[in-house]
């Protein structure tokens, strides 16, 4: 944390960067937020723990798209997925990447809240501390420590690339990433049901969305000018938040983020209904992985899969 | 007062469901909501403030007001029976309330001339709401702020507070009382109940944070309207509708066709929000609302000023939902002190 607050203190003072997004303490237990630092003076609010849970990449986006555009240097302090972001928002065209400077953090996993209240039975959380390796939460007559593995998200149980995959600065050591020969164990579960089966699943989580569009709102791969749920004229699809429509909307935000989503599950964990929203984007990334050899964000040299054609590549899905 | 020992409550509620439509706290799937009770057993009474806010009963989601085949209008049915809502807390009996001020009747002010909604109307008007007491507060609870408790019951027909042995219930309301009186067969509340009432609704209060000062809010909000304030509060929303749809006091409203135009087909009206870009957009494509900070201010600007000029309350009830839910931790206690602290 030192080494962070000092490292944008200095960025600022000699004048490298205007403005650094990073986190500071949110206002629950076990909460952090986003935070805009301008001054050296207010870096020594930022925080890098499991609370970090939001993508900042997406603050390059939508309205805040001028941020990239304009003669600001913006510092962003990043975890290993939400590098890719930047980096596919890069090889997008919506970043220049000599206006970004990339702050790398050790990331040891994001908090699934969830989880975490489930380990104590549901029972009100009134303190909450993080070393690293435990976690530590209080409350009104208990207090109990438990490993952070077994309460971050599922998207961070399976990451391999937890350090940035491209940065300027990095506080630590950064990692070399894993191998993700083995990452999609869900998703080859759910490819072993049948058709009627996944459906049914999907249904199933589905149901409950009430179409707050949080997911999408804090993703930093959709960006559209004006995304297709928010056309009238003409008007793609119902309102309601009636199981049909609801997936449409799913499945379309799905293959919109093909090939562009970086797994960081910042959609999960923004949901307020608590919808397993990985299932499907892992399984769409699975399948880019597996055809086109290529995954997201992992290299500025490298065209998001569904920009870039290949004579050779696999193309069994056109030809039946 | 009545007394409702723990082991009879299901009877308790059974009655209620001979003519009545009952709602209850539930759990449905990973979340809870008040959902029509089948089977009183099935009731978690220790479920607090539900994930989903009580407003869907009364103003769903989504909800048909009519069907039409070619020239044809043809009226829904529902089921009739009056509703009865039990479990509910404090803030959300309140949030009730403020969406009757707008929807339906409790707003007689001289002069006013506004709509009723029958389909609001229909649903609230004959309603008994069964408010049950906060004994344990939590830390994103904040209805103190705007003078209430744990232990209030405004809004409330029938206040019902747990005492662990038994559920006492007092009439506050009219109707409640009326309700309360036509029931035979319960005991009266004991001496000891009282006590024990008194006892919980002071540890309640007690564990509730410190109550910010909220007067002047409404002019001092207006005053700010243009200043850079907002571009602070503002930058970290991502423009989501989580904290809109979770909302127990947000009513806002699309009314959309479904179906094949002119020919056959349904005309809902479903929940909508400011914070959504198509909420202002104008048919020539000027949104006056365009960026994000600015549909956020009209969040706060709407709860906290404009609801106060029209009908002299705020928008919230402290329920704390949108704190809980909103993926930025932009927290609406900030929102209300940063306001508060700046300069006009
Ligand atoms: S779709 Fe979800 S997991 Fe994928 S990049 Fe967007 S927020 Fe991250
Ligand atoms: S955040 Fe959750 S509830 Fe909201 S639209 Fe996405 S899936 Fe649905
Ligand atoms: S805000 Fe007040 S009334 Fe609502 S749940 Fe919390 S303590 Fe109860
Ligand atoms: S604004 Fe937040 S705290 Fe107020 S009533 Fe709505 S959800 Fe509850
Ligand atoms: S305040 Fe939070 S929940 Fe509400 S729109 Fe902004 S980001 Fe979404």
């Amino acid at each position: 944390m030192k080494e962070l607050r000092e490292t944008v203190k200095s960025l600022l003072t000699e004048g490298k960067v205007d403005l650094v997004i990073g986190w500071e303490k949110g206002t629950m237990p076990g909460a952090s937020t986003p935070v805009f630092i301008d001054t050296a003076e207010k870096a020594d609010s930022l925080i890098f723990d499991s609370t970090c849970r939001n993508n900042l990449s997406v603050y390059f986006t939508k309205d805040r798209r001028e941020l990239a555009k304009d003669d600001k240097k913006i510092g962003v302090v990043v975890k290993g997925c939400d590098s890719r972001s930047l980096v596919l928002n890069i090889t997008e065209k919506q970043i220049d990447r000599e206006k970004v400077t990339i702050i790398g953090v050790p990331c040891n996993g994001v908090l699934d809240m969830k989880k975490v209240t489930g380990k104590v039975d549901g029972k009100e959380i009134l303190e909450f501390t993080d070393d690293g390796e435990r976690v530590t939460v209080k409350g009104r007559e208990f207090e109990q420590t438990f490993p952070l593995d077994e309460v971050i998200s599922d998207s961070c149980v399976t990451c391999v690339r937890r350090d940035a995959v491209e940065h300027d600065l990095f506080i630590g050591e950064a990692r070399e990433p894993g191998s993700d020969e083995n990452a999609y164990v869900e998703v080859e579960e759910f490819e072993k049901l049948d058709s009627g089966e996944r459906w049914a699943r999907m249904e199933q989580e589905y149901s409950a969305c009430i179409r707050c569009y949080a997911c999408r709102n804090v993703c930093p791969s959709c960006y559209c000018n004006v995304c297709f749920v928010d056309q009238n004229d003409p008007q793609w699809i119902g309102k309601s938040p009636e199981i049909t429509d609801t997936m449409i909307f799913h499945i379309i935000r799905n293959l919109h983020v093909a090939g562009r989503c970086v797994e960081c599950g910042a959609c999960e964990r923004a949901c307020p209904m608590d919808i397993k929203l990985l299932l499907l984007n892992r399984k769409v990334a699975k399948e880019v992985r597996d055809r086109f050899g290529s995954v997201t964000g992992t290299g500025l040299e490298n065209k998001p899969a569904m920009a870039d054609f290949k004579e050779d590549e696999n193309q069994d899905f056109i030809m039946g | 007062m009545i007394r409702i020992e723990k082991e009879r409550i299901d009877e308790f509620i059974r009655t209620l469901m001979e003519t009545r439509a009952v709602y209850a706290p539930a759990l449905d799937g990973k979340n809870t909501m008040f959902a029509p009770v089948e089977d009183p057993a099935g009731i978690d009474h220790n479920i607090f403030n539900t994930d989903k806010s009580p407003k869907e009963i009364f103003f769903p989601h989504s909800e048909v007001l009519f069907e039409y085949e070619g020239e044809e209008i043809k009226k829904v049915e529902r089921d009739v029976r009056p509703i009865v809502v039990w479990g509910l807390r404090g803030c959300d009996a309140r949030s009730l309330r403020l969406l009757d001020k707008v929807f339906g009747s409790a707003w007689q002010k001289p002069g006013n001339d506004m709509f009723e909604d029958p389909y609001w109307k229909e649903k609230y008007d004959d309603a008994i709401i069964f408010g049950t007491a906060c004994n344990e507060p939590r830390s994103t609870c904040f209805c103190n702020w705007f003078g209430s408790g744990p232990h209030d019951d405004a809004g409330m027909d029938v206040k019902v507070v747990d005492t662990e042995e038994a559920f006492i219930l007092d009439p506050v309301s009219e109707k409640g009382k009326k309700f309360i009186g036509s029931l035979k067969g319960w005991a009266e509340a004991t001496k000891k109940d009282l006590a024990t009432i008194k006892a919980v609704r002071e540890k309640a209060e007690g564990l509730m944070g410190e109550a910010f000062g909220m007067e002047g809010i409404a002019e001092k909000m207006a005053d700010l309207f243009f200043k850079p304030v907002w571009d602070d509060i503002g930058a970290k929303c991502v423009n989501c509708g989580a904290c809109a749809f979770i909302c127990s006091t947000c009513h806002c409203f699309d009314v959309q066709d479904e179906g094949k135009k002119g020919k056959k087909g349904k005309r809902i009206r479903i929940w909508d929000t400011c914070m959504f870009p198509l909420f202002t957009k104008e048919a020539s494509g000027h949104n006056p609302r365009d960026m994000s900070k600015d549909r956020l201010r009209q969040r706060f600007m709407h709860k906290f000023s404009y609801f106060i000029s029209n009908y002299d309350e705020h928008l919230c009830t402290g329920c704390g939902r949108c704190v809980s839910v909103c993926p930025v931790n932009l927290d609406i206690r900030d929102v209300v002190r940063a306001v508060m602290t700046s300069e006009a």
